[in-house]
């Protein structure tokens, strides 16, 4: 599985799904300090507001998959689910549709936006296709209920294998493997021998496995003695979330859906409909999602550019968003960045 | 007693030590299981013991088999007895130096299903499918228990922790039982949060918790990061309780195996368990004043482990608790 994909000096097009809420004008705000950094790549922006398909169903319009599907990569906004409209979540629909089968999301402590924990550098890499997420559920009897936990081996591998090279090629210290194979030993028991098997494969990475738990207590304590971590389905929702949350929350965290047929950056907080469409929103997200598409394309120089341009942003306080405490607009923020570009 | 592995067998000695010298009336009845057995004979004893006692204090039991058909002995434990919930009282030390003060959360977990039914099979080769079980009757005793609780204890606001968007009918049941029982307690807020989002708000802004109710993982992993927060495993309490018996243990249910034999294991956490054993035995007496000194040696004295970035050991801890226990008890002839 390639990390990064080499594209020689043409200019490369990257599809765009803007999204609902604040989707639209973050997304306005990246493409801006792109422009601004000059950044070798042309948008394709699509709309993925589902439509009725042939067999009645509502799903993805067919421009936006085929534009996803040339392309390979994208890069999106929040998307809004209606609740009870008859389709399903749009994420979980373009997770399935391009079988992004691993969602990474790295946390980092930003410097000079102090919270409680100042030393946080670690990555969390998430199976994203199935297990607690199979959607089979039924009622047994009148008021017993089961869920269905699905793990494959071909999934646990797949992402196992990704885990490991992505901590091979980022030249990251250590991989954990987050467990609870102690009471669901058969699945997750499953996930761990994959993971041990794909381990003897490297054996310069420094390979761990942890209970899930053990994990939650471990990393609110102190969450330097961690780096990669990989996991199921929603152990991985859980704990991406707890270490966004150790960091300043999913205004600033972003993430990458890496696939089969390509690969969706997107960031992880919602349409944020309070805020929306009076420039308050904070595009850090959804920027810092795009640097980690650059450096999926292997356009790193753009990458650290614009990061640093980011974070000094943020450091230097006067142009901060109302999240994190400051006053600035959407705007006027982005704009000191494009500034710091220029 | 069921001292389990790890660093069971010392925290249990600790706790000898202390009832012996406050002359609390209790006599153990202890049960060792090995983990490398296959059989479960001492653990049928073990439960037919605690059924015969009702009530226990046990550490972590390890279940080192790798035979997919033999279960965690731990949760063999809590079916066996039906001890359906799980109570933690997460409060903070004003001594200890932690992430967070003034945390005061109280955690009440479904204890006996959930991800812990134990359900699992491989459907063809390398596709495995494991079972989670939520009914009406369990989500109704941990939400009666909770709520219960709150209304007992002063308590505001109960939170119901789920994840009932992606698993919309065993988390949709549970949540919509706590829904429901919540009618019940006019006067105590009730909200509801998504797992994920939980994890993150904890971290963030604790203390906008009181009192919280979960299925039995999201127990787990809830119970790990408060603890965590307010200073790792060594301090916090379990309790485990049915209709008919209680188990008593740590909060964060570790077992220690690489800290064990070191005399560096912080034993509060066992000593805060055997003091809720005391409580529910009626040892009131007792219970307070192994709970004062207990209080007093973490935060006017700074008796603490290395887990709590002290430099003491765990026999300098229970010495110091010793201490203030006989200043505590002085003059006060228990003996008679
Ligand atoms: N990029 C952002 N910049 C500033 N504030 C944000 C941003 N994203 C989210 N927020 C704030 O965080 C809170 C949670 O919003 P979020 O949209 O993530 O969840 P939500 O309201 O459940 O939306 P959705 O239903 O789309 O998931 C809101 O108060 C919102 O204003
Ligand atoms: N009483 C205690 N005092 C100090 N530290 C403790 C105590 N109990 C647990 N810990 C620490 O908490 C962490 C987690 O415990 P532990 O390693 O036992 O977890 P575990 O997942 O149960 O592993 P295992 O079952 O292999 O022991 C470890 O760093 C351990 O040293
Ligand atoms: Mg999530
Ligand atoms: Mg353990």
């Amino acid at each position: 599985v390639p990390l990064t994909r080499n594209y020689s000096g043409e200019v490369k097009k990257v599809t765009l799904i803007p999204g609902d809420g604040i989707g639209p004008e973050i997304s306005a705000a990246v493409q801006k300090i792109f422009a601004a950094a000059k950044v070798p790549i042309e948008w394709e922006s699509v709309d993925v507001t589902p439509v009725r398909g042939p067999d009645g169903k509502f799903g993805i319009p067919q421009t936006a998959i085929d534009s996803v599907n040339k392309n390979k990569v994208g890069l999106k906004g929040p998307l809004m689910t209606p609740v009870g409209k008859g389709h399903r979540s749009l994420n979980l629909a373009l997770r399935k549709e391009f079988n992004l089968y691993a969602n990474v999301r790295p946390c980092r402590s930003l410097e000079g936006y102090e919270t409680l924990y100042t030393n946080v550098d670690v990555v969390t890499i998430r199976e994203n296709t199935e297990g607690e997420y199979s959607g089979i559920e039924h009622e047994i009897v009148d008021g017993v209920v089961q869920s269905i936990k699905l793990i494959t081996e071909d999934a646990s591998r797949r992402v196992a294998e990704f885990a490991f090279q992505y901590t091979k090629e980022q030249k990251r210290k250590k991989l954990t493997a987050v467990h609870k194979a102690n009471i669901m030993r058969m699945s997750d028991g499953l996930f761990l021998r994959c993971c041990r098997e794909v381990a003897e494969k490297y054996p310069d990475v420094k390979f761990e496995e942890k209970y899930l738990d053990t994990v939650c207590l471990s990393m609110v304590q102190d969450p330097s003695q961690f780096d990669v971590l990989v996991m199921p389905n929603l152990y991985g929702d859980i704990l991406s979330d707890l270490c966004a949350g150790l960091v300043g929350g999913l205004g600033l965290t972003p993430s990458g859906n890496v696939g089969i047929n390509g690969a969706l950056f997107e960031s992880v907080h919602g349409t944020a409909p309070d805020i929306a469409g009076q420039d308050k929103a904070n595009p850090t997200a959804l920027l810092l999602s795009g640097v980690m598409m650059l450096r999926y394309m292997e356009l790193s120089d753009y990458a650290d550019k614009i990061e640093k341009a980011c974070y000094d942003t943020i450091r230097e306080k006067t142009y901060r968003t109302g999240d994190l405490g400051g006053k600035a607009k959407c705007s006027e923020f982005t704009d000191e960045i494009c500034k710091k570009l220029s | 007693m069921l001292p389990g592995g790890g660093i069971g067998p010392e925290l249990m000695a600790y706790v000898k030590e202390v009832f012996r010298f406050g002359g609390v009336p209790v006599d153990f009845e202890t049960i060792d299981i090995d983990p490398s057995t296959e059989g479960n004979e001492e653990l049928e004893y073990a439960i037919t013991s605690i059924r015969r006692n009702g009530v226990a204090l046990k550490g972590n039991i390890e279940t080192k088999s790798l035979t997919a058909g033999i279960q965690s002995r731990n949760v063999a434990i809590r079916s066996e007895l039906d001890l359906f919930v799980s109570a933690l009282h997460c409060k903070s030390y004003p001594g200890i130096k932690s992430m967070y003060q003034d945390i005061d959360i109280m955690l009440i977990r479904q204890n006996t299903e959930g991800e812990y039914a134990m359900l699992e099979h491989e459907s063809v080769a390398g596709v495995v499918e494991s079972m989670k079980v939520v009914t009406t009757d369990n989500a109704e005793r941990v939400a009666r228990y909770g709520f219960e609780y709150a209304k007992n204890n002063g308590r505001k606001k109960v939170t119901t922790i789920h994840k009932a968007n992606i698993m919309k009918l065993s988390d949709g049941l549970f949540l919509e039982t706590s829904k429901k029982v919540a009618k019940d307690y006019p006067d105590i807020e009730h909200n509801d949060m998504i797992i994920d989002n939980c994890c993150m708000q904890l971290v963030s802004n604790p203390h906008q918790f009181d009192v919280m109710i979960m299925t039995n993982l999201y127990g787990a992993i809830v119970s790990n990061v408060i603890c965590g927060l307010v200073g790792g495993a060594g301090l916090i309490s379990g309790r485990n309780y049915g209709d008919h018996f209680a188990v008593f243990e740590p909060g964060t249910r570790n077992t220690g195996t690489a800290i064990a034999g070191k005399n560096i294991a912080n034993p509060i956490a066992m000593l805060n368990a055997s003091v809720d054993l005391l409580e529910h035995l009626g040892f009131d007496y007792h219970a307070t004043n192994i709970k004062h000194a207990i209080e007093l040696t973490i935060n006017e004295d700074h008796i603490h482990t290395p887990d709590l970035g002290g430099t003491n050991s765990s026999t300098e801890v229970v010495q110091n608790i010793l201490k203030r226990l006989e200043k505590l008890t002085e003059g006060h002839n228990w003996m008679k």
